[in-house]
């Protein structure tokens, strides 16, 4: 297993809309996707995914519903609203230019 | 929407967030059991992996935006619980404000309805009046017609001119006005109708409107008021309508009647018949007031002509939307007025700190264990503060309740003590009730007292050490008695200066009281006659079957009279003095006996002989100790010798204002000189006589009488005073008030002394101390700032003192006796305010005392 990283500031926002993106689901779900997909290298800060989930609902981009989990329990299943997916555009625009420019200033500093 | 959910449905929220994040901890636990962990170690990891729970719900509480609602609501309910539990405090701290604060919205109350409250007409603020810098105030008729074309920043514009007549036998006063005047201030009749442009004069007279509270006390109301004939300055007008109850035109002065400018003819015989009237004009809404005085100084200079001063002058758009203008000259006399009620409202306000600051004091305990739990300063603040902030609501709302039952009791008193001679008066009282800037008022000065009742405690509290108060020593670090001491010698400051001003101002009212009683009580007629009929009035007088004495005079007693420079030829002082021309009988009439030497004789008084007669006082001041009959005085401007032929007793009058008049020169008159008023004195009833002399004169000519009124010198004088009592009044009041206000905030900061030192007492009796060396203690404590506060009070005293008797004459500044007297009682009222806690301290059994704690 590779060493985890911990999260830039700013982008949990970002990763957790993106996941959103496939579909409604709950806080748990939602960490654990985002360190399957990024192999264990992203470590989602479980203390803090809670309170960017509020956040992100009380802006209204995400939108939440209670439904069944897994366990047959009732669970908050998030889902992304059209604020929500216009917002994800604009983060992963950033996103992109951030990148770039790192890597270029790594790459020619 | 969801701060909304989250505010209203607050349990079912937080339970939905409990659930949210167990459901999180249960499905990591299962994970964790999967990757083959026992599970009491896979629940563990669980909660570790999670961090802490209360921390993140606090975070998510944040992330939602409500805490800003919920926190100072935890803080009211807190407070309220805490409240509860001491409701002595309360109740004082509450009663403390709301008294300072009743006082302060009365004064505020009156204050508005001058200053604030707008007048009664369509659209006030956008009404100016015109003026200029210049000295003439007021234009001719055409001016007035010229205005409006060439102006184009106002839409319309009226003329008026104040007029003093009598009104059958009255005296009214009333304003001419162009025929516009109503339609433009949108007044409507409450009977027959009200003057309208074009109004052309009806057959019996030229119309009259009569104001509502003209109709009610001069014609009782009478509903056949319409049509009927009154008699303005002797000429019959007709009565068109009567205004309704709320117009009251514009500016202070309550008016009478509204007569159509063209009637100012028969009122000013002889003068220019379209005399000066001032413009009141409205200005049009998208027009700025810079651009309006622009034009009318445009205006101004072309009226003006090529006249000398036609470039400087300047035209001033001032506005008349309220009872009074609001501009500097007006502020500046309201400032002591203004400082000394709030002075009552800080004093109560250093009452109420100093009480919290003794409970802050006795809950530092609490504060140390909640900063240890972690919170923070400012929340510890922001709790004090919203404390503080719940007392001022109740106090508000009792200082409201509590003004205007002020206010009422104050007009009803006003009312009870008037003197008939300023009834009138009554009619010019604005409406005082309460208006939505009154409520404001009140809250927000309610607010600000509480702010600087609470802001002092609050940051002192914080300042709790936490590591002295984590080892159970609380009151090491918190030592607020300097600050105490500061508000203790403010307020007896303020309690010293009131009451010296109080006592300054009585021994006035007393000096008063004094010299009225040698005041002439003789009930006169003042009469006024034209010139032009002064024989036939005369003629018509001598044969008056009532008539008893007959006096005339250049200037009333009670009148402003000239002042002349004269010199003493032997001797060489020489004076500023008053001077009045009277007839013989003018010193019998007004009791005032001649001394030495002898009256005028009825030939001097005709020829006007070079002869004087000087008041005891002028005299003196003249030729010292040596006799002034006899003597020569040269007057100036038109400079001639006079020889003094007798002496007489001082006439006082107007000296509230304007000074005591005890130095004065008479010289001789006759009532068939032109310009003299004369002064008669009647057998049996006076208003009887008063009447039947005036339709007697009115049957000369309607014209021939300009007053007709009757006189009582002490009467007058006792008018005069009456704002004087009336400030001595208020002055009282508000003395009484601060010294009871100083001596409870005495009481409450001896009473905390002695529990705070408590355990010093205890051991000092322990080792034999006395009880009197102990109550010594605490009361030098005590009284060392109250002779601080004394003095510094005395000082100020004596500027107040100084500053009135530049406007109140009769005000002695350096009065001894008032100066101690109000020194000694603050002083000895302070000692028994001290006392009271001190004998407690005495009395401490110092074996349990030094168990305590």
């Amino acid at each position: 297993m590779a060493e985890s990283l911990d999260l830039l500031k700013g982008t949990l926002d970002l990763l957790i809309l993106r996941t959103l993106q496939a579909g409604p689901m709950h806080g748990w779900a939602i960490s654990e996707r985002i360190e399957q997909i990024s192999q264990d290298v992203l470590q989602v800060n479980q203390g803090s995914l809670y309170p960017a989930l509020h956040r992100l609902e009380h802006h209204g981009w995400i939108q939440a519903e209670w439904g069944v989990s897994e366990l047959g329990r009732r669970a908050r299943f998030y889902r992304l609203t059209a604020a929500g997916r216009k917002q994800l555009d604009i983060e992963s625009k950033n996103w992109d230019r951030l990148s770039i420019a790192i890597g270029r200033v790594i790459k020619l500093a | 929407m969801i701060r909304l959910r989250a505010l209203l449905h607050r349990r079912e929220v937080e339970q939905d967030l409990q659930d949210e994040l167990i459901l999180h901890i249960e499905l990591q636990t299962r994970k964790n059991l999967s990757r083959g962990m026992d599970p009491v170690e896979a629940a563990r990891h669980a909660r570790i992996q999670f961090g802490g729970v209360q921390q993140v719900t606090e975070e998510c509480r944040d992330a939602r935006g409500v805490n800003w609602i919920t926190t100072p609501c935890k803080d009211a309910l807190y407070a309220l619980r805490g409240f509860r539990r001491s409701p002595m405090f309360v109740i004082t701290a509450v009663a403390t404000i709301a008294l300072g604060l009743a006082i302060d919205t009365a004064l505020f109350t009156v204050f508005n309805a001058y200053y604030f409250a707008p007048v009664n007409v369509r659209d006030p603020h956008s009404l100016y009046a015109i003026g200029s810098t210049g000295v003439a105030h007021g234009y001719s008729l055409a001016a007035y017609q010229q205005f409006l074309p060439q102006n184009s920043a106002f839409s319309e514009a009226f003329g008026y001119k104040g007029s003093e007549v009598r009104m059958n036998d009255r005296r009214a006063f009333g304003l001419l006005v162009t025929s516009n005047y109503f339609q433009m201030l949108g007044a409507g009749a409450v009977l027959g109708r009200t003057l309208l442009p074009g109004d052309a004069a009806p057959t019996g007279g030229e119309p009259v409107v009569l104001s509502y509270p003209a109709w009610q006390n001069r014609f009782g109301g009478d509903p056949n008021i319409v049509g009927k004939a009154i008699l303005l300055h002797g000429y019959p007008f007709q009565v068109l309508g009567v205004t309704q109850a709320g117009f009251r035109g514009l500016g202070a002065r309550p008016v009478d009647f509204w007569a159509p400018f063209n009637a100012a003819a028969r009122f000013d015989q002889g003068s220019d018949a379209a005399g000066p009237l001032s413009i009141v004009a409205r200005l049009k809404p998208e027009y700025g007031l810079s651009q309006a005085r622009a034009g009318v100084t445009v205006w101004l200079r072309h009226l003006a002509g090529n006249g000398p001063d036609a470039g400087g002058v300047q035209g001033l758009v001032t506005s008349v939307a309220n009872f009074k203008p609001w501009n500097s000259g007006n502020t500046l006399a309201f400032v002591p007025i203004l400082v000394a009620f709030s002075l009552v409202l800080l004093l109560g306000c250093a009452n109420v700190a100093s009480m919290m600051l003794a409970r802050a004091m006795s809950r530092q305990r609490e504060f140390g264990i909640r900063l240890s739990l972690g919170a923070s300063r400012s929340r510890l603040i922001c709790q004090m503060l919203t404390e503080s902030t719940m007392l001022a609501f109740p106090a508000a709302a009792i200082g409201f309740v509590l003004s205007q039952a002020l206010i009422w009791l104050c007009v009803r008193v006003l009312f009870a003590t008037l003197l008939p001679g300023i009834v009138d008066f009554a009619n010019r009282l604005p409406s005082l009730s309460p208006d939505l800037r009154v409520f404001a008022f009140n809250l927000a000065a309610a607010l600000a007292a509480a702010f600087l009742c609470g802001v002092v405690p609050a940051l002192q509290a914080a300042r709790t050490n936490l590591v002295q108060a984590a080892q159970g020593e609380f009151a090491n670090a918190f030592r607020p008695s300097r600050l105490r001491n500061v508000l203790l010698v403010g307020q007896v400051t303020v309690c010293v200066l009131f009451l010296i001003t109080t006592g300054i101002l009585l021994r006035g009212t007393q000096q008063v009281q004094n010299l009225e009683g040698s005041l002439s009580a003789r009930d006169t007629i003042e009469i006024a006659v034209h010139d032009k009929f002064r024989d036939r009035a005369l003629d018509r007088l001598a044969v008056e079957p009532s008539l008893d004495l007959l006096a005339a005079a250049a200037a009333s007693p009670v009148g402003r009279k000239p002042v002349v420079s004269v010199t003493a030829r032997d001797g060489g002082a020489s004076l500023q003095i008053a001077a009045n021309s009277v007839s013989p009988e003018y010193f019998t009439l007004f009791d005032l006996p001649v001394l030495a030497g002898r009256n005028f004789t009825a030939q001097e008084a005709r020829s006007g002989a070079p002869v004087a007669i000087v008041s005891q006082t002028a005299a003196r001041r003249l030729w010292l100790n040596q006799g002034a009959v006899g003597q020569i005085l040269t007057v100036a401007s038109p400079t001639r010798s006079v020889r003094v032929v007798g002496v007489s007793r001082d006439e006082i009058s107007r000296w509230i204002f304007s000074g005591e008049e005890k130095t004065l020169v008479y010289f001789p008159t006759a009532p068939r000189t032109g310009g003299n008023t004369l002064f008669v004195a009647v057998r049996g009833d006076v208003e009887t006589a008063r009447r039947k002399l005036d339709s007697n004169l009115a049957a000369i000519d309607p014209d021939a009488v300009d007053e007709i009124r009757r006189l009582r010198v002490r009467d007058f004088v006792r008018e005069e005073a009456y704002s004087f009592r009336l400030a001595y009044w208020g002055a009282a009041a508000i003395g009484v008030l601060a010294l009871l206000l100083t001596l409870t905030g005495i009481y409450g900061v001896v009473a905390f002394v002695v529990s705070q030192r408590m355990k010093e007492i205890g051991i000092r009796m322990a080792l034999g101390a006395s009880s009197a060396s102990v109550s010594g203690l605490i009361l030098k404590q005590s009284m060392r700032l109250a002779c601080i506060g004394t003095v510094i009070g005395t000082v100020l005293a004596l500027g107040v003192s100084k500053a009135l008797a530049s406007i109140i004459v009769m005000v002695n500044t350096f009065d001894a006796l008032t100066y101690m007297g109000g020194t000694l009682f603050v002083l000895c009222a302070c000692a028994a305010a001290g006392y009271l806690p001190t004998r407690r301290a005495t009395r401490i059994d110092p074996v349990s005392t030094l168990r305590y704690d």
